[in-house]
């Protein structure tokens, strides 16, 4: 066995802002859920099982966001995902039938009735409906470390104006990830890699030992790291920042000659929700008839142009293990040539989203599967490691403050501040202070009533302040939903707030709001004292 | 004079009369005012005035009492829709429609960094305090005088005004230092050509502070020793650069520049370093 000189650590952000529409089943935004489930958590799951039962020894670090994990276990929305897969089933059923006079795609059709009729198998059958436990399955035989993320992905750079607001997203999203997981999590990923030095303090009282910031994060930081992004920093508060590799994320991320625009990969805009007979495909799109994605679609990248080939599911397979292949040589490469430089053995540090693997890159957890078995088994000079497990065998960090930074475009804040969502930012700081005065004006509240609104007040304060809507308006797609929920939480607290102030709380509107905004059942408002 | 106005408890009644006000002012005066092509200007009045389209929920009410119909052609269709109906019934059905309010009836300003060298400031002045003014100075203070902030560099120590505009309720802010403290102050000042109301600038209020992110490598604030902790134990120890240097006769790990220079010899360092990160610029990062 070659000497191990470093270290390879992969995280995976896993997020979907909370989308929970009791009132109706026509919100298109409630199948982002649904489709995540199926292409992204389900195939990763199946892919560690794989591993598992393989007994190949890797490891991979995720987030799993409390939004995320609150959709994961809601009843209804477990009930409507059901619903969703049989849709799918009955259609690619149909599929098989009027592709007949195609081999090729008649194998498409069998191919896609076998992945949602497991689907329904492993959620239904396997996982009770509750794919959570899936996932902590994997955290307790030690394979995967599940870290937590602010309560509803709020966004620290902006919110801090109000520092109680980034204690209460710090405090809920442990408070959620102790729910799920029975103990405290190591690390958090910090919703948008927003990084804050006025959050440390807070990251330290909740018990978070890392985060993971954009690799500027840490080039820029106060003093300078001296190995770049390939050792940790510790803040002075005592928070261990490790910084994404440039190198890796290029390779897997780039739109432009990333892996996951090779020609044999599955072409995610060719799609017969848009392609099928309109009135064959009317039951399997949106409720209004607007052709939408299904999930079903026949075709490879094939080329830069618009002429497509059927998808074909080996030569796929062929492309990933390739890749990997690729993507471990370079590693490998990278840390021989890191090792001779650096005192401690150097980590690359790979987070991505986590939905990138699956739904976006199709072939992107099998890429993960074929890659961590190639580092198992074949000649490497480094090792998966989470980086809980990198600091507890290299405890020794360089002291420097984290630069404040973020992951989104051009490093900072302009994704979530700029002048088609600044409006936003004065209502949600706003609904933060008046939270902190309800906070101090009702300490220790005993009246039940008043209690359940106030933890409601804090609810609704939480979901306004999602980065989800303000990265949706900025990106142009769904904005009238994301300006809606913006709104609508804004407003819900506004007027639970008056009726607190005033005393007049009505306990109709009280309990509506708790069953549409259903989430963080033990929430308690007086974290905002 | 109130630095700040405190906020008072009104009654949301109250609040919306308010905000309905002031938004047929803002609208009136907004309809006679050239466009301004100098100032990168932000005012929520446009956003508010966004009317948010039914959702599709709304909007396809209809269709899915249609689809529904239709639906109980096969029972097992029908099974569900009833099933979903009776989680529907659940619910308290109260009726709600909000808007956020133009304005909150408080003085405030606040500061955001939105770049290393992007400030974004949005400010407010309440009703009483606008009455206050006008009891002090005349009912024409507002008319002529026209607001402006003083940026104020609290790291390298100088300041300087923008001036700003009474339609407007937020500005973005070029400066020149990264990483530096900042904070802002709403000033107001006689407007020109018009009869004179005060003699010097009239401050309103201060922002909070902020600092904002650093945009390069510190090389120049490196000194030769740097600092270690072991997380563990909390013990610190420290560790001479020049004497690693030496020892490794390479040079690497001194400057990151030079170390990603040997990382990645067939390319541009200068672009390793554009940090224009592609998941968020890139549709492939979210289901959005």
């Amino acid at each position: 066995m070659e000497q191990i000189k470093g270290y390879v650590s992969f995280i995976l952000h896993a997020h979907l802002p909370f989308i929970h529409h009791p009132e109706s089943e026509n919100y298109l935004e409630e199948q982002w859920l649904y489709e995540a489930i199926s292409e992204t958590y389900i195939p990763l799951l199946l892919s560690f099982k794989k591993l598992e039962e393989e007994k190949v020894d890797f490891r991979i670090t995720m987030s799993l966001t409390p939004p995320l994990l609150s959709m994961l276990d809601n009843k209804l929305l477990q009930k409507r995902y059901i619903k969703y897969l049989k849709k799918h089933i009955e259609l690619s059923k149909k599929e098989i039938e009027r592709t007949k006079y195609d081999n090729r795609l008649n194998e498409l059709a069998h191919y896609y009735f076998n992945r949602y009729s497991n689907d329904l198998y492993v959620f239904k059958d396997v996982y009770n409906c509750n794919i959570i436990q899936g996932f902590k399955h994997f955290q307790d035989i030690g394979v995967l470390e599940i870290i937590t993320c602010g309560a509803t992905h709020g966004y620290f750079p902006i919110l801090y104006v109000t520092e109680q607001t980034v204690k209460a997203q710090i405090a809920v999203g442990v408070q959620t990830y102790e729910r799920y997981f029975g103990k405290k999590p190591r690390g958090i990923w910090l919703p948008e890699c927003g990084y804050v030095p006025e959050a440390d303090k807070y990251l330290k009282e909740f018990g978070i030992e890392y985060i993971i910031t954009e690799s500027h994060g840490i080039l820029y930081a106060d003093p300078t790291p001296i190995y770049g992004t390939f050792a940790p920093i510790v803040s002075p508060e005592g928070i261990v920042a490790f910084g994404r590799d440039i190198e890796t994320s290029r390779q897997v991320w780039s739109s432009i000659n990333g892996y996951p625009g090779d020609y044999n990969y599955r072409e995610f805009y060719r799609d017969i929700g848009y392609e099928a007979d309109y009135d064959y495909i009317k039951p399997y799109i949106a409720h209004n008839g607007v052709r939408v994605h299904t999930g079903l679609k026949y075709y490879r990248i094939t080329s830069k142009n618009d002429n497509k080939d059927y998808y074909n599911v080996r030569w796929a397979m062929d492309s990933a293990e390739k890749q990997a292949g690729h993507f471990l040589d370079c590693r490998v490469k990278q840390i021989d040539s890191l090792s001779s430089c650096m005192g401690t053995p150097p980590i690359v540090v790979c987070p991505y989203d986590a939905e990138l693997y699956g739904h976006w890159w199709y072939e992107g957890p099998y890429w993960l599967y074929i890659l961590f078995k190639k580092i198992y088994y074949d000649k490497c000079n480094f090792k998966l490691i989470t980086p809980g497990e990198y600091i507890d065998k290299f405890p020794n960090i360089q002291i420097s403050t984290p630069c404040r930074s973020s992951w989104g475009a051009k490093g900072y804040s302009e994704v979530w501040l700029n002048s088609s969502n600044d409006y936003a930012h004065r209502h949600i700081h706003k609904a933060g202070n008046r939270m902190v005065k309800l906070a101090n004006l009702f300490p220790s509240e005993g009246n039940t009533l008043r209690r359940k609104a106030l933890n409601q007040c804090a609810r609704e304060l939480l979901l306004a302040q999602s980065s989800d809507w303000l990265f949706i308006i900025t990106n142009g797609t769904m904005v009238d939903y994301a300006k809606k929920r913006i709104k609508e939480h804004i407003g819900r607290f506004t007027k639970l707030y008056f009726q607190i102030i005033n005393n007049n709380i009505d306990k109709d509107f009280v309990k509506s709001l708790y069953e549409k905004d259903k989430i963080f059942d033990d929430i308690n408002y007086e974290i905002y004292k | 004079m109130p630095k700040k106005a405190k906020e008072t408890f009104g009654s949301e009644k109250d609040m919306k009369k308010e905000t309905k006000k002031v938004a047929n002012r803002t609208e009136k005066e907004a309809n006679s005012l050239a466009k301004k092509a100098t100032a990168r200007k932000t005012t929520s009045k446009k956003n508010n005035k966004t009317a948010v389209k039914a959702s599709a929920a709304s909007s396809l009410k209809k269709k899915k009492e249609a689809s529904s119909k239709k639906a109980k052609a096969t029972s097992k269709v029908a099974k569900k829709t009833t099933a979903s109906r009776k989680s529907v019934k659940k619910i308290v059905d109260v009726p709600e429609h909000y808007d956020l309010p133009y304005h909150y009836n408080q003085t405030i300003v606040k500061i955001l960094a939105q770049t290393p060298k992007t400030l974004f400031v949005y400010w407010d002045v309440s009703e009483n305090d606008r009455l206050n003014y006008e009891k002090q100075y005349g009912n024409d203070f507002f008319n002529n005088t026209v607001p402006f902030l003083r940026v104020k560099n609290e790291t390298y120590g100088y300041s300087f005004d923008v001036d700003v505009d009474d339609f407007a309720n937020g500005w973005y802010i070029h400066v020149e230092d990264p990483k530096s403290n900042y904070s802002v102050e709403l000033h107001r000042k006689q407007r020109q050509f018009v009869a004179k109301v005060i003699d010097a600038p009239v401050y309103i209020t201060s922002s909070n502070n902020i600092e904002t992110p650093n945009d390069h490598i510190l090389f120049d604030s490196m000194s030769d020793t740097i600092y270690f902790r072991n997380i563990k134990t909390n013990q610190i120890s420290n560790k001479n650069i020049t004497n690693i240097y030496l020892l490794r006769n390479t040079g690497k790990i001194y400057n990151i520049y030079n170390l990603y220079k040997e990382m990645y010899k067939s390319e541009n360092v200068n672009s390793i370093f554009d940090l224009n990160n592609p998941s968020s610029g890139n549709h492939t990062s979210t289901f959005k």
